[in-house]
């Protein structure tokens, strides 16, 4: 206690897995503790927001700020950690670009309230009861809340200072990151990207990559991959080619392909775009010469039907960042 | 930064329907925007010499001009910006005309689309950089695979004009198909004496000196680009100095072992020392080796004891790898004819006096297996023969084109046959007869006027049926009317598509040079330069590109050597294109995405350090690999991601 510095985990839209991957970190959990004070850390410390409100300005050094922004306490909850911390950290892919979370955005919050409280086969709701903001009870008001209609990543409502990616982070990747504040090394320029690679999660991937020329995609129950080729090669829709590394290519490793959970890389545009581009320019158009040109969108489309849920896909972790970050109409 | 905006008013094609005043108004409190200028026809001397002198006092750091599509003038006004002392590539061309004034009749839309262009090419002009133009040397030797028709004639153009030539040939001899024709349509001159001063001009003309004929030989290795070409040739033992052998045939006659002669399709003898054929060119002999005593363990040196000249036959010789440093190539490979046997009713090689129209041509050949006579494997003149057309052409099963020169073949057989054996029955078969150009009608007429010559049109190929009993030949065939009918006859001639050669698919495979699903090689575009490929410094000579006849394969090959010499001048520089795209290191992650897309085959794959690299010479920053490389790792120089979204978000404003 005392004088160490002071740190904030706050939980938005998430599912806790960030909290897991500091929870991960397992004995340096011990030297986190020993260099820093948690004052606010749901999982971890009973901490009231009005404990934060009394807070001096910039009292907290760095804020991790995990979840993506689904509603009006996310929302006052960044912005008073703005206030109270020197530094905020987007920590992981909900709170750096909307996450799992802002895949709602490709529905309407009526259309989710119907789904979850009104028709749903599970749901006996005979009042048609939804969540309100306001609710009058004998004891008085309760208050909820508010839900948005659009989820939103971080640095969509406050100013953020460096972004940890991963669905969750790696724990030796937390570390690595607090260690840097622990040390006299200048800080990275702000908008970083902290414990991430250079580049996408293929140059970290052992597999062996070729000329690529896809014919056919495969679900990953479908196919048992070879553990030494490259997944997309193999069919499989690996996101790795689009996706920042950092990660040491995990999910390949274990024979499973990428799914994006760290986004594009640093300085990176649109993750999904980037890899419908990328898909555009591997399947294999040496048939199409054999085609008439009224076949050549039947055997495209014949190739790409085995692509399921195509958003789900494409911008599983990256929807709220996206250059089209929700349905419209 | 200071962006000059000049605005072109093209007489009246853009003021007409451009509010320029308007314009002005606008755009000068865009963010930078230093002045609007409008000036009247640009592009004119008069306008470019304004354009100039302006940018000179107004030093802008940045200029715009909004006048027509950058495809007109862009150029134009780039090397005005250099004459002015700025870098040209700090400019961005807004199309007011094309894309505007000539498009729509409503001023004040037009006006508004114009100031929302601008806006674009505002946000977008800050980010430009400057370029410069490297360049780097070149060599200007050139290869030439292939030494038919189409390499001949390129190789001889090249050559006049001094450059040195290196013509590489699989085979023994010069002259391709064509030389092995008694007679070439459409005019029956002698194919021989078409093909041989050409030859000869290799050989021993003025200009032989700059030409390195290679026979026997193939290309095993490409490597390098457009003006720096590394190529290994793999040169087969001919046991023959070509250089020295004066063809006076000693070795030939001292030769004791005959074999089966190729050229004729085994219908007559040679001997394993022997000429391709007597005449052709160079004029020297090989040795067939799988043939040759010596290859049997015997010692024989018959032919080199028979020589007169010291040193000529060399028995000793071995397979060399010669390594040779171009600027360009030209594929000259020519083609073969489709596999007849594929269409086994038809009778080829089981029923006897059918023959493709490569054997008939050499029947009809002075140094054929007949000399010249037109005769039956049993000695007789035939009386009856059918020549069928349109064997595996224009079929979507086999080959999908109509190849142009076979109607001409079978007009020309026919002329044959009605000279030399008069009366003789001619059945022309056919799905379609074609004869264009000017000189094609003369045999055309005289086919369908020989009053003994037939012509049946027939739907399939697989309507037709050659059949032999008791040695009586007959054709049964469907015609087009859907009638079943049958003739008696002595003799066939099938008239094969043209398609491309065997070894294309190597050389494709050595060069990265496209094919189509036939096998022809891909031409940069059909229309406009068919006589190039898609791979920069990479020439198409003759029919490995298309079918085609003599006269457009001679015509082709000096294209590609016009094209050549229009782009490989000596003490030029090479100049890269700014326009292209690169590869920033640390940010490939070596996926190999990009390997694949690029037309150009300008990008390669560096297994030490796992990273991709792009060739600018080879670039032409079509931006393909930009768009599909996923990690964004690839810039494409003028078309940055930055300056195409700066641009639309400046539109969008």
């Amino acid at each position: 206690m005392g004088n160490k510095p002071k740190i904030a985990m706050y939980w938005g839209s998430a599912c806790g897995g960030c909290e897991v991957s500091l929870a991960n970190v397992h004995e340096a959990l011990l030297i986190i503790d020993a260099n820093f004070e948690f004052v606010f850390c749901p999982c971890l410390v009973d901490t009231k927001y009005t404990d934060i409100e009394n807070m001096a300005e910039g009292e907290i050094l760095i804020t991790f700020y995990n979840g993506a922004l689904r509603n009006s306490e996310n929302e006052q909850m960044a912005h008073l950690l703005r206030k109270k911390s020197k530094i905020i950290i987007a920590y992981g892919a909900c709170s750096k670009d909307g996450g799992i979370p802002a895949l709602a955005n490709f529905h309407s919050k009526e259309e989710i309230y119907n789904t979850i409280y009104l028709n749903n086969p599970s749901i006996d709701n005979p009042y048609s009861v939804i969540p309100k903001t306001v609710t009058t009870v004998e004891e008085g008001d309760l208050y909820l809340p508010e839900f948005w209609d659009t989820v939103k990543s971080l640095d969509q409502v406050i100013d953020v200072d460096y972004y940890m990616p991963g669905c969750p982070p790696e724990p030796h990747q937390l570390v690595k990151v607090l260690n840097i504040f622990l040390s006299d090394e200048p800080l990275p320029p702000k908008g970083s990207y902290l414990g991430v690679g250079k580049t996408t999660v293929c140059e970290e991937c052992r597999r062996v990559k070729t000329d690529k020329k896809i014919t056919k995609f495969y679900r990953n129950w479908q196919i048992i991959p070879d553990a030494t080729t490259c997944l997309l090669e193999q069919g499989l829709l690996c996101m790795g080619l689009a996706t920042c590394g950092g990660c040491g290519g995990a999910c390949p490793e274990a024979n499973m392909p990428c799914t994006g959970c760290y986004g594009a890389p640093q300085g990176g545009s649109d993750q999904g775009a980037k890899m419908i581009s990328a898909l555009g320019s591997v399947i294999d158009i040496a048939p199409l010469k054999e085609l008439p040109e009224s076949e050549i969108p039947n055997y495209i489309d014949a190739i790409l039907k085995d692509i399921p849920d195509l958003a789900g896909t494409f911008y599983k972790y990256s929807l709220a960042k996206s250059l089209v970050n929700r349905r419209v109409k | 930064m200071k962006i000059g905006v000049y605005l072109c008013a093209c007489g009246s094609n853009i003021s007409d329907k451009i509010n320029f005043q308007e314009i002005k108004v606008v755009v000068e409190k865009i963010e930078n925007v230093a002045y609007v200028t409008n000036l009247d026809m640009m592009c004119s001397y008069e306008g470019l010499k304004d354009f100039e002198g302006h940018l000179r006092v107004h030093q802008p750091d940045r200029v715009i001009v909004a006048a027509c599509s950058p495809r007109d003038h862009e150029n134009t006004f780039m090397l005005a910006m250099g004459n002015a002392g700025i870098n040209p590539y700090l400019m961005q061309m807004v199309n007011f005309r094309e894309q505007l004034a000539w498009v729509t009749s409503d001023s004040d839309r037009a006006t508004q689309k114009a100031i929302q262009l601008l806006k674009g090419a505002c946000s977008r002009v800050v980010l430009h950089e400057s370029l410069g133009k490297e360049s780097i040397d070149l060599n200007s030797d050139v290869l030439i695979i292939g030494a038919g028709p189409a390499g001949l004639k390129a190789a001889l153009t090249l050559a006049q004009a001094d450059r040195r030539v290196t013509v590489v040939e699989k085979s023994p001899m010069m002259g391709g198909k064509a030389v092995r024709y008694e007679e070439l349509f459409p005019k029956m001159e002698c194919g021989p004496c078409m093909l041989e001063p050409l030859e000869a001009q290799i050989v021993h003309g003025p200009y032989a000196g700059n030409i390195n004929l290679i026979t026997l030989a193939e290309i095993i290795e490409v490597k390098g680009f457009f003006g720096n070409y590394i190529v290994k040739i793999k040169k087969n033992p001919r046991y023959v100095d070509i250089h020295n052998c004066i063809g006076c045939a000693e070795c030939v006659n001292a030769c004791p072992v005959s074999i089966d002669n190729e050229i004729n399709f085994g219908m007559n003898k040679k001997k394993a020392m022997d000429f391709t054929f007597f005449g052709a060119l160079p004029n020297a002999t090989y040795i067939d080796m799988k043939s040759c005593l010596r290859s049997k363990g015997e010692d024989c040196q018959a032919c080199q004891a028979a020589c007169p000249i010291q040193g000529v036959v060399n028995l000793e010789d071995k397979e060399e790898t010669i390594e040779k440093n171009v600027g360009a190539i030209i594929l000259a490979t020519g083609h073969s004819l489709y596999d007849v046997s594929k269409f086994p009713k038809l009778g080829y090689g089981h029923i006897e006096d059918v023959y493709t129209s490569m054997q008939f041509e050499r029947m009809l050949s002075a140094s054929g297996p007949t000399g010249k006579q037109i005769i039956l494997k049993n000695g007789l003149e035939p009386k009856t023969v059918a020549i069928i057309h349109c064997v595996g052409s224009m079929d979507s099963h086999h080959a999908p084109y109509c190849s142009g020169v076979c109607c001409q073949s079978g007009f020309k057989y026919n002329y044959e046959f009605h000279h030399k054996l008069p009366g003789t029955k001619v059945y022309h078969l056919y799905k379609e007869l074609v004869s264009p150009g000017k000189d094609s009608y003369g045999l055309y007429n005289s086919a369908v006027h020989n009053q003994d010559a037939s012509f049946i049109r027939y739907n399939n190929i697989d309507d037709l049926e050659i059949d032999a009993h008791h040695g009586q030949k007959s054709l049964f065939y469907r015609d087009a009317t859907g009638h079943k009918h049958r003739i008696n006859l002595d003799m066939v001639v099938l008239l094969p598509a043209v398609v491309p050669n065997a070894d294309s698919a190597l050389l494709a495979q050595i060069l990265d040079v496209g094919t189509d699903k036939m096998g022809f090689f891909e031409e940069l575009h059909g229309i406009v330069d068919s006589t190039k490929s898609k791979v920069k410094g990479v020439y198409l000579a003759g029919s490995c590109q298309s079918p085609k006849d003599i006269k457009d394969s001679m015509t082709q090959g000096s294209a590609a050597a016009g094209n050549i010499l229009s782009v490989l001048v000596p003490g030029r520089q090479l100049d890269i294109e700014s326009i292209t795209a690169w590869v920033i290191e640390e940010k490939c992650a070596g996926c190999k995405v990009c390997s694949s897309v690029c037309p150009y085959k300008a990008i390669s794959f560096q297994e030490e350090t796992k990273k991709s690299i792009i060739n600018a010479v080879l670039c032409q920053g079509c931006g393909t690999c930009v768009a599909a490389c996923p990690a964004e790792a690839i810039v494409g120089n003028f078309f940055t991601t930055e300056e195409i979204f700066a641009e639309i978000k400046g539109v969008l404003a």
